[in-house]
Formats: structure tokens, sequence, C-alpha cells
């Protein structure tokens, strides 16, 4: 089969993922201008920018030869469980017929879920598959150790571009030395020491800045939706951590409940006091973290989301109480086809004047 | 002791039950206003910007009681009324949200989760737990309930035999005053929720309008179950709200029915599930014969557009059933 699939994220796990079981990676191109145009032009005016993003990305990647794609579902509420039919619905009526496999919660349809892993599993025994599985998770989280790391020390580069630079010969050499697990640590080791050994101007502890990024899944990890954010942040000096990672989603949306680690009790529990139900995205993880950034000593908070978006809303809603009761900046931005790049770059920087000012106190 | 009803989003469908039940407990109900510039204008105020009009409205309607003075406001939470199904995210967090933006109101609201197998809400669990606040006799309560669910299934009964709409069954059951149905030769479906479609403000009575030009509006709550469960075969998965696929369901079910000439959906600026709704009838209206209008409507929606549009509509409609019978 010819795969392509959703672009979020860092890539490089996806790809993998496809590779080894034997299928051709239609590597979905970085979401551009054209990718959101054709999104917009495809999409109801009122769907969620995530939702136009792939429309467009499943466009560019059949256009490139792709026959299937492979995505997630969801529970609900949120609109995103939703997407596929939709986007099928829409790609029927422009003619192309793509194969689309689903995975859903593996709780909602045990079977289908199995049926539709034994489509991508193909002729690789169970075994193997496992094997595989295992081994792109360690993948996605020695790569998202190194992005984490980048994300901090990249905020005090000296010789600018010099991160940017080695994160990418990072990736390259995952891609192409990470056959097995032991190989895949040594990548991560030799990519941190390489980080590390980058010239960089460290501000003593208590004059460093700490942004952390919370917000929808798809608009905190794509960079090319999100203004790029982290790299905004860090050139304007502030160390960023984003609530949510690749090797994170696949922690609660794609393991099976029975093997979920409880990491992220202590969030929910957090978020208690504000909202005492989960209403079907990440709105209770973002309350709860938000909280878990301030205690951690961090010194503002930005919140993303697609305009509209319906959990992160009930978040916007919400975030005015929490930052007063924690006395945390929270600066929140709505993103899509819209937004106008000058406009975002002046509110971030009068966030972090703000946050630099709060320090000088 | 006073507790108000917000007359915004589901208070038109479950309105009679909600009376009844609250008075049955020895409580006077209070409903806010219709719907105006006052309402509104509060609602906006204490929003965030982007966020859909139904909430806006509910909001300014829940300021509104609390300057009436009343001792309670009810701000239920739904969170299921079908298996496997959910309410848009806004509904669930709503008492949450109200929390927020009506700070004043706190220790006023009476909330507490309804979760049913269908939109029959009156059971025990849902509300023996509520009623406990405002009376101590359990037997009480459960009368108070059966009581209530009475006048909801005759509600129901209203719309879905003799063809009422929300508004004039709700009407008979609170007011107890039987509305004089006109019989129109052309009708057209009118789908969207209660909270848009029975909104004077949002759809500026568009039921009204087309009456006022000669035609009748059908609007979902005139189906039953059985005919809504009979369209779920059109998605192959099923929206995740509810009343969306009751929606849903009933638009298919104009399209195919040979009475109806033409379906209008009428939706509120950002709503997230009828972005989707839309998108799907929209494609596959074009299997059917039969024209599809979407008014989308928002705090600064004009009425003479809305009327011009509605008024070009009817027009076409009228016209091919002239060319039909010439």
């Amino acid at each position: 089969m010819k795969i392509t699939y959703p672009h979020m994220g860092n890539q490089i796990f996806y790809k993998k993922l496809v590779e080894a079981f034997g299928h051709e990676a239609i590597e979905p191109p970085t979401p551009t201008q054209r990718t959101i145009d054709l999104g917009v032009k495809y999409s109801p005016e009122f769907a969620c920018f995530p939702y136009k993003i792939l429309m467009g990305t499943y466009i560019e990647g059949l256009e490139n030869g792709a026959d299937t794609i492979v995505t997630s579902g969801g529970s609900g509420p949120c609109r995103a469980g939703l997407y596929y039919e939709i986007h099928k619905k829409t790609l029927e009526n422009l003619g192309y017929n793509p194969e689309i496999i689903v995975f859903d919660d593996f709780g909602r349809s045990p079977q289908t879920f199995i049926d539709n892993f034994k489509k991508i599993k193909g002729k690789t025994s169970w075994c193997k598959a496992f094997r595989i599985i295992h081994q792109t998770y360690i993948l996605a989280q020695s790569a998202d150790n190194i992005q984490k790391r980048m994300e901090i020390l990249r905020a005090y580069e000296v010789e600018k571009g010099s991160f940017n630079k080695a994160f990418n010969e990072i990736m390259e050499d995952f891609d192409k030395n990470g056959t097995s697990i032991s190989r895949i640590k040594e990548c991560e080791k030799r990519g941190m020491e390489k980080l590390n050994n980058i010239k960089v101007e460290m501000p003593a502890k208590k004059d460093r800045i700490k942004v952390g990024i919370v917000g929808e899944i798809y608009v905190v990890m794509e960079n090319s939706v999100n203004m790029n954010i982290a790299e905004v942040l860090n050139l304007l000096g502030c160390e960023v951590s984003r609530s949510l990672y690749i090797s994170d989603w696949i922690d609660h949306s794609v393991t099976p409940k029975i093997f979920k680690k409880k990491s992220g009790q202590y969030l929910l529990d957090n978020c208690k006091q504000y909202l005492d139900i989960q209403i079907g995205g990440h709105e209770c993880h973002n309350m709860g973290n938000i909280i878990d950034y301030k205690q951690q000593g961090y010194d503002g908070i930005v919140h993303l989301m697609p305009f509209a978006c319906l959990p992160e809303l009930v978040t916007q809603t919400l975030i005015p109480r929490i930052s007063a009761d924690y006395d945390i900046p929270i600066l929140s931005l709505s993103l899509d086809e819209q937004t106008g790049i000058a406009n975002n770059q002046t509110r971030i920087e009068a966030f972090v004047d703000l946050l630099k000012k709060n320090k000088g106190e | 002791m006073k507790i108000g009803l917000p007359s915004g989003l589901l208070n038109e469908y479950y309105k009679s039950f909600w009376k009844h039940y609250f008075e049955y407990l020895g409580i006077e109900v209070v409903f806010s206003q219709e719907t105006n510039k006052t309402i509104l204008d509060e609602g906006v105020r204490r929003n965030v910007a982007e966020i859909c009009a139904p909430i806006k409205i509910y909001t300014g309607h829940v300021v509104e009681l609390m300057r009436q003075g009343v001792d309670y406001v009810y701000v239920p939470r739904f969170v299921s009324i079908e298996e496997r199904e959910a309410f848009c995210p806004k509904f669930m967090a709503l008492p949450n949200m109200i929390e927020t933006m009506v700070p004043e109101l706190k220790g006023k609201i009476v909330t507490h989760n309804i979760v049913a197998k269908s939109d029959d809400i009156a059971t025990e669990e849902n509300f023996l737990e509520v009623g406990r606040k405002f009376c101590k006799n359990d037997e009480q309560i459960r009368e108070a309930i059966s009581f209530a669910r009475n006048k909801w299934i005759e509600f129901r009964g209203l719309c879905v035999e003799e063809k009422y709409n929300c508004d004039q069954a709700n009407t008979a059951v609170i007011k107890n005053r039987l509305s004089k149905l006109k019989n129109y030769p052309v009708k057209i479906g009118v789908i969207g929720y209660v909270y848009n479609v029975y909104d004077s403000l949002i759809s500026m009575n568009i039921i009204k309008k087309l009456n006022e030009l000669g035609v009748g509006a059908v609007t979902f709550e005139m189906l039953d179950e059985s005919q809504i469960k009979k369209q779920a075969h059109h998605l192959e998965r099923q929206l995740f709200w509810s009343f969306s696929n009751k929606i849903t369901a009933s638009a298919y079910h104009f399209f195919e029915d040979k009475e109806i000439s033409g379906v209008i959906h009428v939706t509120a600026f950002g709503c997230g599930p009828d972005s989707f709704l839309g998108k799907i009838l929209e494609l596959d209206t074009n299997k059917y014969d039969k024209p599809f209008m979407t008014i989308r409507v928002d705090e600064h929606t004009g009425e003479n557009h809305l009327q011009t549009r509605i008024e070009a509509f009817v027009d076409m409609i009228l016209q091919k059933q002239m060319e039909c019978c010439v």
C-alpha cells in the first residue's frame, strides 16, 4: 500500500512505522499556504483549523500517489473523531477514492481496531508487529526528548540557527541509524551530546524565563500551523515546554486502557476544581498542566487553540479564573487560516515583555 | 422560594417538564423573558468573543434572572441522552462556564448531570438528588417526576401526532391554550436546534415569516423516535451529538418526503456540530431533487437580509411548482 497520514509534529515516527510494515510511505509535505488554501476551499467554513489542514494534506498526499490514508478517530464529543467521515465524503466528491483506515480508541470497538491493524500489518507476524510498534514508540520518545532539550537550550543560542541545524542532523541520524532499540538509544545519546556542545549563553538560574505551551493537540504539536511558536519564544529568550508531544499522545490516546500509565491522573485532579467532567478534548489536561507549570515555577503560559474549537473554548472561558487564582499570566491565541503572523508576533512580544518585567520585580 | 429557568438552549424542549417538576415541589418557577437586545449584549460582554451565539444568549438569560432576584438559577449539565452519544462540549461544561462568567451567582446555581437512554430524561437517577435540595420527602419527589413526565409526554404527543411546533405545544401544555393549526398547501422543512429556531432574536421568527408567505414549516420535533432511527443508515458513523443526529435524520426524512418542497437549515455562527452536519447535508442534497438553504445567524445579522433570502427561497419553490402544474 502507498500510505499517507496527517502531518502532526515530528514526522520521523510515522514514516518509520509505515515502512517497518513494508508499505511505501508517501510523506505528507509540511503544510504550506497551498495546503491551507486547498483545505479551506473544500472544507465547511466553520470546521476547525486542523480539519482544514488535514483536508489539504490528504489532497496533497493523494496527488503524490498515495492510495491509502491512515488516521485516528475518537469517541467525541470533540469534532476530531468525525473528521474522516466528512473527509471521505468530500474526497469522493472530488473524485479521489482512497481507502481510509481509522484507528479509534481500542475500547470503542476492539474488533474494528484489530481488523484495521491486520490491514496495516499484512503478512508481518504478530510478534514482529508488536516489536515494531514498541520500537517506533521508543523512537518517538527519544526524538521527543531531543526536541524537549532543544526547546530549552535554543533560547540561549549564540550563533543563530545552530540548534535548528543540529536538530535536523540528529533526526537524519535517527532516520538512518535508528534500526533497533539499542541503536535508537545510541542516537539519542549522540544527539544529546551534540546539543550540549553547542555554544550558549546561559543566564543565572533565577533570571531564566520559562513558558509553557498548552492547548489543542494539533496546533500545539504542528509547528507549521502555530507560527513556529516554540522558536518564536526561544528567539525572545524564553525556555519552552509543550504540554503535549507525540509520545504523550500515544500514551493516553492510542495505548489501550489496560496498559495505560496513570501518569496523567494528577493533571485531571488539578483540574477538578474548575471542570469536574471530561468533555472530549484535552481541556482537563490543559487546565491541569497550567496549574502544574505554575507549581514547577514557570513564568507564563501560552494557550493555543484553533478558531471555534469546542473543548478549548471551554478552557478559554475558564482561563481568567485559573489565571487569577494561581497568579500566572496566560496568553490565549486562536489560530486559523486568517491568522496574521505580525499581529500574533506583537502580542507574543508584549507578553514576553510582561513576563520579563514580572521577573525584574 | 423562586427558581429561575433561563429561556435558552434546551429550555424550549424541556420546559414543560422542568416547570411542572419544580412547581410540584412547591417552588415558584420564573422564566427569563424572550431574548432581547439587553440580554444578548450582556451575554456578549461576558463571553469570549468567538463562542457561539446560543451560549452568549444563555448567559444573558442567566444574568437577567439574577437581576429579577430569583433565589436559584437552574443550569443543568446535559451529558448524554443516547448510548455512546454525548452533547456538545459546551453543554457538558455549562455549569462551570456559567460559574466563571457570572461569578455573582456563586452558590445560587442548581445543577445536576443529565444522563439518559433517550430524550425522555425524567428518571430518578437524574432528578431525585436535585429535588432533595428543596424537598425532604423522597416520595413527593418521585411523584413530581412522574407528574412532570406526563406533562412532557403530552408535549411530545402534541408535536408528533398533532404536528404542533415546540412553541405551540408548550403553550398548550403550560398555558392550556390550544392553537388552531392552519393547513398550508406548501410545506418547507425547517431544521435547526430548538434554541435557534424558536429564539425570536436568532431566527427572527422564521416560522412566522414563512407562514406569512403562505408556507407551512415542518420541524424535527414532529417526527417520532422510530422515524428518526430509520434514517440512521445515511451515516457510516453517527454524529456524537444527539440533537444533531435528530436534525440530520429529520433532514433526510424531509428530503425523502414528497409533501415537503424544500429544506432550510437554521444555524448559529460558530456552531461546531452544525459545521459538520451542514457539510454532510450539502453533499448529500445533490442526490435528492430538493432545494436546500443554510441560514447562519449571529448577533450582527440584519433582519432585511434574512427576509430577502427567505422570500427568494419561497418564490423559487412556488415558481417551480407552478411550472410543474402547467
